[in-house]
């Protein structure tokens, strides 16, 4: 960069005004960095999304008979009505090396009354050993216990037993309907309330062992409704989904495996959406700083008019001028990359590692298309945007360069130097 | 005698333009049809058959009304679910299972589930009374359909009233009032399910639909047929029968 006189000269004048270069550099610097920050909180704030709407209760992968989406009728079990072996295609799913945990599930649609009160309620059938590795709302339960198996227990959303007036402990009536057509009912003991943070599952799910659900439904052991899956990473599940649709055992009717980007198109919609917004990020920021960076370059090429006409009566062409005032911009865009590379990565490592928790600034849970999100400052890394932040930084500044050389260029000598 | 035939003529001038008003008059053959069915209130025994895809099942069940607003319908067979009972008093429906000796209420987010596993509706027992309530009444065909002489009302919805069909056809037949099918649409006006009636018999002394069924459009080959072997009318019940604790008392 020093080898082109003009260049070094560039470089040099940096140090004519201080000040003024500190500012401008501070200003191209401070863009940078929020830029930095701003895309990597956003990518945090999406990948907290997707982990959470695929580990709170669903999987990342779910496999169900074909014709289970999107009625979810009670009958379009695994194998249709003869079943499946569960164990076998548990076993199968296991085997993927992308595959973390896998648990099998039943559901019922009906209602749970405690006392006078009612309430319209999901039942989920669980294998509680396997569900605690797959999936997070069970984790932590906000008072009692999960349910043990063959004993006619049950727990329940916090709502949900909110709105039953019911504590742990309390006897539960459930109706449901039984694959049989019967009206199935049985009395339960609530010995667990959990807390997902999603009112709607807080309020209708009820989850017990699968075995007693699927003896409440009149339904056998070999049949359930869906195996829920979780991968190492969600941004590989489409393609573990893929893999596990030609190595999964025949079953018959046909089964689907599904990832949840097919599930929840909108949540792909909406990383596409934000990702898309990088650049308007880009641009508003940028766009900003180039006015500052222009107006300060003004001020610098009008004091020097007089060396540039010095320059241009000593022969130097108006191209050398140009290049001066540019590479002073080239220099002041470097300086203000290490400015804001050295402020914003030390906190990028920060927030990425250790997110400062910002749950005190508000009162509730954050729910966002059927995500909880815990409030804080996580950011996400991000190399290929700080690349193209970076690039941007530099065009930003030669760009706001580019008229204050042109005028620098056209500076007539004789009329400068004798003071007009 | 003169007086006498005087009055009769007079009384006929008034009684036939009545008379020929009353048979036009929607509402009134509306109301005419249920009455007939109805009764100030009644007792009965009833078979209902369900088919669907998946399962099928008959239960005998035994059936109390009082007015429009009072029901209680006991189940009889099969005997695995003998005792339970459903009560609807005004717009409420509670359910009584023996099983675990206890009554739950239906809450108003499911009312439009299936009563009994049935194509019919929680909300279609407490509402099939109030059609002329909820619904405008309008004649819309009156004539021949296949040789027989009959009435064709639709019934639209009323601004306020809480329903869920787009409108409602009803046929009746003008020479003993009874109903022959009716035709329920969504609100995008497609036929959604039909509710035939047929094997007109006299039970409790009046001539009454013995079978009424149910197939959704949706579910071709499934259907809920009501069967009635017994039904007498203005049995001696009073609003206290149709209370909670007489709904959980197992018979």
């Amino acid at each position: 960069m020093l080898e082109s006189p003009w260049l070094r000269i560039g470089w040099r004048n940096l140090g004519r005004n201080r000040k003024r270069t500190t500012l401008t550099a501070l200003g191209l610097a401070i863009g940078f960095a929020a830029n930095v920050l701003l895309v990597g909180w956003v990518e945090g704030l999406q990948a907290e999304m997707v982990e959470s709407a695929t580990s709170l209760v669903n999987g990342q992968i779910e496999i169900h008979d074909a014709e289970f989406r999107p009625d979810r009728s009670m009958f379009d079990t695994i194998g249709g009505r003869a079943g499946v072996d569960v164990d076998a295609l548990l076993r199968a799913v296991d085997a993927d090396t992308a595959v973390v945990a896998a648990a099998p599930r039943v559901y019922a649609g009906g209602l749970v009354s405690s006392g006078e009160a009612t309430s319209a309620g999901m039942f989920m059938g669980i294998d509680p050993a396997r569900e605690l590795v797959l999936t997070r709302f069970l984790d932590q339960l906000v008072e009692g216990r999960l349910p043990v198996s063959g004993q006619n227990e049950l727990v329940v959303g916090e709502e949900m037993a909110r709105q039953l007036s019911a504590a742990v402990d309390d006897e539960l009536v459930v109706v449901a309907s039984g694959a049989d057509g019967s009206m199935a009912n049985d009395l339960y003991r609530l010995v667990g309330i959990f807390r997902s943070g999603l009112t709607e599952l807080d309020a209708t799910f009820a989850v017990m062992p699968i075995g007693d659900l699927q003896a409440l439904m009149v339904l056998p052991p070999s049949r359930i409704h869906e195996i829920a899956v979780a991968t190492t990473d969600p941004w590989i599940a489409e393609t573990t989904a893929l893999r596990l649709r030609d190595t999964l055992p025949g079953v018959e009717p046909a089964i689907e495996v599904v990832s949840w980007d097919v599930l929840n198109p909108a949540m792909v919609d909406y990383v596409a959406l934000a990702d898309s917004m990088h650049f308007i990020i880009i641009f508003i920021v940028f766009g900003i700083a180039l006015f500052g960076v222009a107006n300060a370059t003004l001020m610098a090429t009008y004091e020097r008019r007089r060396e540039f006409a010095v320059m241009l009566a000593l022969g130097a062409t108006p191209r050398s001028i140009w290049s001066t005032v540019l590479s002073e911009a080239l220099a002041v865009a470097l300086v203000s990359l290490v400015i804001g590379a050295g402020l914003i990565f030390p906190v990028m490592v920060w927030f990425h590692n250790a997110p400062p928790d910002m749950s005190w600034l508000l009162d509730s849970d954050v729910t966002l298309m059927g995500a909880l999100l815990s409030p804080s400052l996580r950011v996400e890394y991000n190399p290929s945007f700080w690349l193209t932040c970076a690039v941007a930084l530099i065009v930003t500044a030669v760009i706001a360069a580019l008229y204050p050389a042109f005028r620098a260029g056209r500076t007539p000598p004789a009329d400068t130097l004798s003071g007009l | 005698m003169n007086k006498r035939l005087v009055g009769m003529v007079v009384a006929g001038c008034v009684v036939v333009p009545s008379l020929v008003t009353a048979q036009t008059d929607p509402l009134e053959i509306m109301n005419r049809v249920d009455r007939l069915l109805r009764g100030d209130s009644s007792r009965g025994v009833a078979t209902m058959e369900v088919v669907t895809e998946n399962w099928e099942r008959e239960m005998t069940m035994e059936l109390w009304s009082l007015g429009t607003d009072y029901s209680l319908v006991r189940l009889r067979a099969p005997r695995k679910e003998a005792g339970t009972a459903t009560l609807m008093a005004d717009d409420d429906i509670w359910n009584y299972l023996p099983k675990v000796d206890r009554t739950i209420k239906i809450p108003s987010s499911m009312m439009g589930g299936a009563w009994m596993g049935s194509h019919f509706t929680n909300d279609d027992l407490v509402k099939e009374s109030q059609l002329i309530d909820d619904y405008e009444v309008e004649l819309v065909f009156d004539g021949d359909r296949d040789g027989v002489t009959v009435w064709e009302f639709r019934l639209t919805p009323k601004p306020d009233a809480a329903v869920v069909w787009g409108h409602i056809e009803y046929q009746v037949q003008q020479d003993n009032y009874m109903p022959l099918w009716t035709r329920f649409y969504d609100e995008d006006g497609d036929l959604s399910r039909t509710m035939t009636y047929s094997d007109f018999s006299e039970l409790g002394g009046r001539l009454v639909p013995a079978v009424m069924e149910m197939q959704p459009v949706d579910k071709p080959g499934e259907r809920t047929a009501i069967t009635y072997q017994e039904l007498e009318f203005d049995v001696d019940i009073d609003q206290s029968f149709f209370s909670l604790r007489n709904l959980q008392r197992q018979r």
